[in-house]
């Protein structure tokens, strides 16, 4: 039995459809932007919509110096760059890194399925003997997005693990990072989500019938559905004492997170379920319902989830909630990095006391009886937030964050 | 569930089963280690025949793998009249390497081949993602604790031990049931290339607990005494492999003479650990089933129990369990095993 230590977030590195790097997303999350255009990662050709929102004016070069680019998909690339971005922004340099224990943990829900769809693309035009390119293969194996992490600020004692809990994947990492360093297993945890955008999702999506024709738009009663996205959300966590000892900028406390798995149905989420795992969160970080200023919702804009979703929110917190967002109106569906993006902004939310806005939102869903905050950010001196992932197969985790109080030097 | 403090008592392996190349159940896969023979496809696996057309419809191989694992474990549980509560207290951490690599590829495929390109599957959808096999899982059983999913190649199984520990540390799970599925397929052959390797398959689980939520009457069949993750960075991979066993072994506070079984998997690296622990270990441990990714080194760990089992030689001794991918990740779980009769 020991006590566990309280967990900070002291980094962060963002790619996003709305920016790149943790000022221009700041901003961004503040001005409302939203991040759709035409798709082009992929040929559209034929699909009936196809706007999504991708990363513009990524350079890989500018934060991938060790490894060979060629080598790494892109989703790689994007969780290389953004955990680079997290322990520059943390002010940690590799010198310090070198000595630590690191726990390096990425949640992902395609990994590296776009390599894997090109080269169906190139085993459909060449045919079945056509012998796998053995370079593309071997980018294919998604604990890699944990190991070129590693491998990128050469850190040997690095314990790398990639979550495949597909949409909830962002925050299943995060709060993996946060039990190994509140146990003491690690020094300081690199944490967070990437995909990159990928036409077998898409068509999937496409399928269902879940894609939006221009926005999404979350709890609107005129939602078409989710546009996918890509992007990667990197935090770096570590102790509260280790945090003050280095003089570092905290943007917020993490407080706890919340685990369950539905066991209901591979894709309708269940609203008890929904509700458990925020009421698991909550206890976690020993906070009551009423002292919930803001809720990031899940939110991907279909009318199940919004509705499943808003409903849970109020069983939780009662018929009146706290200010509930979703930021998939600005950043689209990132898959694995949607909740890591989500408690970036989050942590933002609490460090620059604002809201940010569900922004394309034109009339509430009566069905979805939640205040989103349209369009516009507003000032709020915010104590307690709640980030949330719900995914496909019933994974759902709930993070909190709460923000940091510099207390009285005595 | 969870609780303001960290929890440091040891996790405990109290049961394991396996749908192995060697047939269905635990049984199975005792019998087939002590026959030694190699395998690696598991014989007759038609997952609608297995396990019945109910609910089975979207299955894929792995998915299939997956739940008929978890079947096999509660229903021998029960059988030996010590059940396994499901529930919230029960979490599900599963390794994997891609997910269902055809599944995946077939999506896909669909996608270039229709007519229109978004002639997907779509009911087929959870398959592509990786987490399918653990949610059809939880869904079939009633598995409502946490429910993971970790992609850690060779690692996986080991990967998957460390976050189910972690998991139980911080209290948010009572038993966690720990494992790694991986299928064999056309998709995995042909990504595989020319290689001399032979691809197995199969799906193996831990039971895990700790003293503080054991049932009565629960036999321990091993503790986890340490478990080290490193990453080779230099170019050198035998290095990271001794770092890595080193390290577990110091944890542990156990010498290589304690080692009663040792196993690598991933790169051949036998060698490198019998110089580490003696060839005695090592040769102890068959390796019949082929390159059975993130399995690898769970399927290692039951075959060291299922020797242990009848060995009363065993009993107090170390098991070193140990991988090396091809990326130059190593890692390395030491357990006392404690070698209790059945």
């Amino acid at each position: 039995m020991n006590e566990p230590q309280r967990v900070v977030v002291t980094g962060i590195g963002v790619l996003s459809s709305i920016g790149n790097g943790v000022e221009e997303f700041t901003s961004a999350l503040r001005e409302g932007r939203c991040g759709a255009g035409p798709i082009t990662s992929f040929d559209t050709t034929g699909f009936l919509r196809t706007s999504g929102h991708e990363v513009a004016g990524f350079e890989p070069e500018q934060w991938i110096h060790r490894l060979p680019i060629e080598q790494l998909g892109r989703a790689t690339q994007f969780t290389v760059a953004a955990a680079r971005m997290a322990v520059q922004d943390a002010g940690l340099d590799e010198r310090e890194l070198a000595g630590l224990r690191a726990q390096i943990t990425v949640g992902t829900t395609d990994g590296e399925a776009g390599e894997l769809d090109r080269m169906m693309a190139e085993s459909v035009a060449k045919g079945p003997e056509h012998p796998a390119d053995q370079l593309v293969a071997g980018r294919l194996p998604s604990h890699q997005l944990a190991l070129a992490v590693a491998r990128e600020l050469r850190l040997p004692r690095a314990v790398p693990a990639v979550l495949g809990t597909a949409c909830a994947a962002g925050n299943y990492a995060i709060g993996d990072g946060f039990d190994a360093v509140r146990g003491g297993e690690a020094d300081i945890a690199i944490v967070g989500g990437a995909d990159a955008i990928c036409r077998r999702t898409f068509a999937g999506f496409s399928r269902l019938g879940l894609v939006s024709s221009d926005y999404c738009r979350p709890f609107d009663a005129d939602r078409e559905g989710l546009l996918t996205a890509e992007g990667a959300g990197v935090l770096v966590l570590e102790t509260l004492e280790s945090a003050r000892r280095r003089g570092a900028r905290i943007y917020a406390e993490l407080l706890g997170y919340g685990l369950n798995c539905d066991a209901h149905h591979p894709t309708a989420p269940d609203q008890a379920s929904v509700a458990r795992c925020m009421e698991l969160a909550l206890a976690d970080a020993g906070v009551k319902a009423a002292e919930v200023d803001l809720v990031s919702a899940h939110g991907t804009g279909t009318p199940t989830n919004d509705i499943t979703e808003t409903r849970a929110i109020r069983e939780v917190f009662g018929d009146t909630p706290p200010r509930t967002v979703a930021l998939k109106a600005m950043l689209g569906h990132s898959m694995g990095a949607a909740s890591a993006l989500g408690a970036a902004a989050s942590a933002i939310a609490l460090a620059h006391g604002f809201v940010p806005p569900t922004v394309n939102h034109r009339t509430t869903d009566p069905q979805c009886q939640i205040d989103c905050v349209p369009n516009h950010s507003v000032p709020a001196d915010l104590r307690v937030v709640v980030n949330n992932g719900l995914a496909f197969g019933g994974n759902n985790a709930s993070v909190v964050l709460g923000r940091h109080e510099e207390e009285p030097s005595r | 569930m969870s609780s303001s403090t960290i929890h440091r008592d040891r996790p405990l392996i109290t049961a394991w089963s396996a749908v192995s190349p060697f047939g269905l159940g635990r049984d199975a896969f005792a019998a087939g280690v002590g026959r030694g023979q190699p395998a690696h496809e598991v014989p007759d696996f038609d997952v609608r025949k297995v396990l019945g057309k109910a609910g089975t419809r979207t299955y894929d191989r792995a998915t299939g793998l997956a739940v008929t694992t978890v079947r096999e474990l509660l229903a021998e549980a029960e059988a030996a009249r010590s059940p396994i509560a499901t529930g919230g207290g029960t979490a599900l951490v599963l390794g994997t390497t891609l997910g269902s690599a055809d599944s995946c590829a077939g999506f896909s495929r669909a996608s270039f081949e229709g007519d229109k390109p978004y002639d997907v599957p779509a009911q087929l959808m959870p398959n592509v993602l990786m987490n399918g096999p653990a949610a059809a899982t939880a869904i079939r059983f009633d598995l409502k604790g946490p429910n993971t999913t970790v992609a850690g190649g060779a690692a996986g199984g080991l990967l998957a031990l460390g976050y189910a520990r972690r998991l139980l540390a911080a209290g948010r799970a009572e038993r966690a049931v720990v494992g790694a599925v991986e299928e064999q397929s056309p998709t995995r052959e042909w990504l595989a290339g020319d290689t001399d390797r032979t691809i197995g398959e199969g799906g193996v689980v831990l039971l895990v607990e700790t003293a503080r939520t054991l049932p009565p009457g629960r036999r321990v069949l091993a503790e986890l005494l340490a478990l080290d993750v490193r990453l080779d960075i230099d170019d050198d991979p035998a290095q990271a492999l001794a770092d890595t066993v080193r390290e577990a072994l110091d944890q542990a506070g156990a010498t290589p003479e304690e080692v009663w079984a040792a196993a690598v998997t991933g790169q051949p690296a036998g060698e490198q650990l019998a110089a580490l622990v003696g060839t005695e270990a090592v040769g102890r441990v068959p390796a019949l089933l082929g390159d059975t990714g993130s399995a690898a080194t769970v399927f290692s760990l039951t075959t060291v129990l299922s020797l242990a089992e009848h060995d009363p030689t065993a009993a107090g001794r170390v098991a070193v369990i140990a991988s090396l991918d091809h990326q130059g990740l190593a890692a390395c779980a030491v357990l006392r095993l404690t070698g209790g009769d059945r």
